[in-house]
């Protein structure tokens, strides 16, 4: 589903990221662990080449994205979510799920708007359709963020840090969208900082540091069992 | 009484044998004033939307032409620029001084439109097109249904601002021998010795005009603001 083959990422003389391969199969939910600069944002980022990557290749369903020139249409299986929601303030929220589908003649208006009505349902958001961004609160924000990306019906979703930016009480509800998903069998990598949320819903965890993936295992062995003793540091840090 | 007559004087009396009157003179040189200054702002807007796109390019030989024209520009003063481009560029091919003026205030308020567009462009949230790209839509219709939209009602106050500037900049008209508003009030001045009238008159309306320019702006600030 997604390959990574050997890629490096530098800004300006700064190697963030040094040489990273990486194999996620369909269905897999891949949580993105590690320390604030290691890489892993980055790592998530070039997946749909919004950073471009320095070196390496990386491939979307056996495609290459990385130099390849139609990255747009590659980029309508990858669904991202951001930190900061980045919802298109100008339009409602109908309009910014609608948007992409129409103007990329994906769906007609109405298919894209019964659609809208579906992912809205799905994140508990109907009675926001025709609000406007600005009036919803952060937690609301973030799952109509989820339910944009999921209009252009992507196979593969990638969340960077999609609750760091929240009011605790409203990190809940956004993670159990996220967990309906992985439930549904959706293709995802996850960079988080919500410890609990990898280990429950995640099939793998990749602990980055320094821009290496440092450690690669199934949840229970990572957080129960880490081989290296940078993972652990990392954990003692984080969970007390 | 005196103050009625000195009205009649400088606006309602014809200022030589069968001349105009004085408010016939401003009228028409109001005419010139808004017509220059509306066709300089449309060649502004023009020039501005294409140097802001040059010198937001990555390619240096597109990005150093929209720099060096905005450098000049800034640096000399408008009526050099004005007397520059009607006795010199233009001198050999007859141009009347209202076109002259609008090639000359046009090409002036293109360098600072530019700037503006740049600016409103940049202060976009850089998250905004990465959210459309993420989203497989391509840089032009990204940025025009995204970025350009939100990006207006940054431009806006200052694009507001530059157009209340452009229209008082005119009023050098005269010194190319345009019959603007400015000169009008002058050559009432100059006939009758009357200074109050048509200096007062003359301010009044550039007052008039510019508040209605303000006043519009606002207003349409306030129907796209609709959705924060």
């Amino acid at each position: 589903m997604i390959k990574v083959v050997d890629l490096h990422k530098y800004f300006g003389e700064l190697e963030v990221l040094k040489g990273i391969n990486e194999h996620i199969v369909s269905g897999e939910v891949v949580s993105v662990i590690g320390p604030s600069g290691s890489g892993k944002s980055t790592f998530l980022r070039c997946l749909n080449r919004l950073e471009e990557p320095t070196k390496g290749h990386v491939f979307i369903e056996g495609e290459e994205i990385t130099g390849n020139s139609s990255v747009d249409k590659l980029r309508r299986k990858v669904g991202m979510v951001f930190q900061q929601f980045n919802l298109f303030p100008h339009k409602t929220v109908l309009e910014n799920i609608t948007l992409a589908p129409i103007k990329l003649k994906v769906m007609s208006q109405e298919e894209a708007e019964i659609t809208a009505y579906k992912l809205l349902d799905k994140v508990g958001l109907r009675e926001k359709a025709h609000v406007y961004p600005s009036n919803l609160s952060g937690g609301q924000k973030q799952r109509v963020a989820i339910a944009r990306a999921l209009a252009m019906n992507p196979d593969i979703m990638l969340f960077d840090e999609p609750t760091s930016a929240l009011d605790p009480e409203m990190v809940g509800d956004v993670l159990d969208v996220i967990k309906d998903l992985a439930k549904d069998g959706m293709t995802m990598v996850v960079v988080t900082h919500e410890m609990g949320f990898a280990r429950e819903v995640s099939d793998r965890v990749l602990f980055m540091d320094g821009g290496y993936i440092i450690e690669n295992s199934p949840p229970e062995k990572l957080f129960n069992n880490p081989l290296e003793l940078r993972t652990k540091e990392f954990l003692s840090k984080v969970l007390h | 009484m005196e103050f009625l007559n000195s009205i009649h004087l400088a606006l309602g009396s014809p200022l030589w044998e069968d001349g105009p009157n004085g408010l016939l003179l401003l009228l028409n040189g109001l005419k010139v004033t808004v017509v220059v200054a509306f066709f300089s702002v449309i060649l502004g807007l023009v020039l501005g939307t294409l140097t802001a796109l040059l010198r937001m390019s990555q390619s240096k030989i597109l990005n150093i032409p929209g720099k060096i024209y905005i450098e000049i520009v800034r640096g000399t003063p408008v009526m050099v620029q004005l007397l520059i481009i009607y006795f010199i560029i233009f001198r050999s091919y007859n141009l009347n001084q209202t076109t002259a003026g609008i090639i000359a205030f046009g090409i002036n308020s293109g360098a600072y439109i530019a700037e503006i567009i740049r600016a409103g462009i940049q202060a976009v949230d850089k998250g905004q097109m990465e959210a459309a790209r993420s989203l497989g839509m391509p840089l032009s219709l990204s940025m025009r249904e995204i970025i350009l939209p939100q990006a207006v009602k940054k431009i806006l106050p200052a694009l507001g601002n530059e157009f209340v500037v452009l229209l008082k900049e005119t009023a050098i008209l005269g010194f190319i021998g345009g019959n603007d508003l400015m000169r009008a009030g002058n050559k009432i001045r100059s006939v009758t010795y009357e200074a109050t009238i048509p200096l007062f008159a003359v301010a009044i309306i550039y007052f008039i005009l510019t508040y209605f320019i303000s006043l519009g702006i606002s207003r349409f600030e306030r129907r796209l603001s609709s959705s924060d």
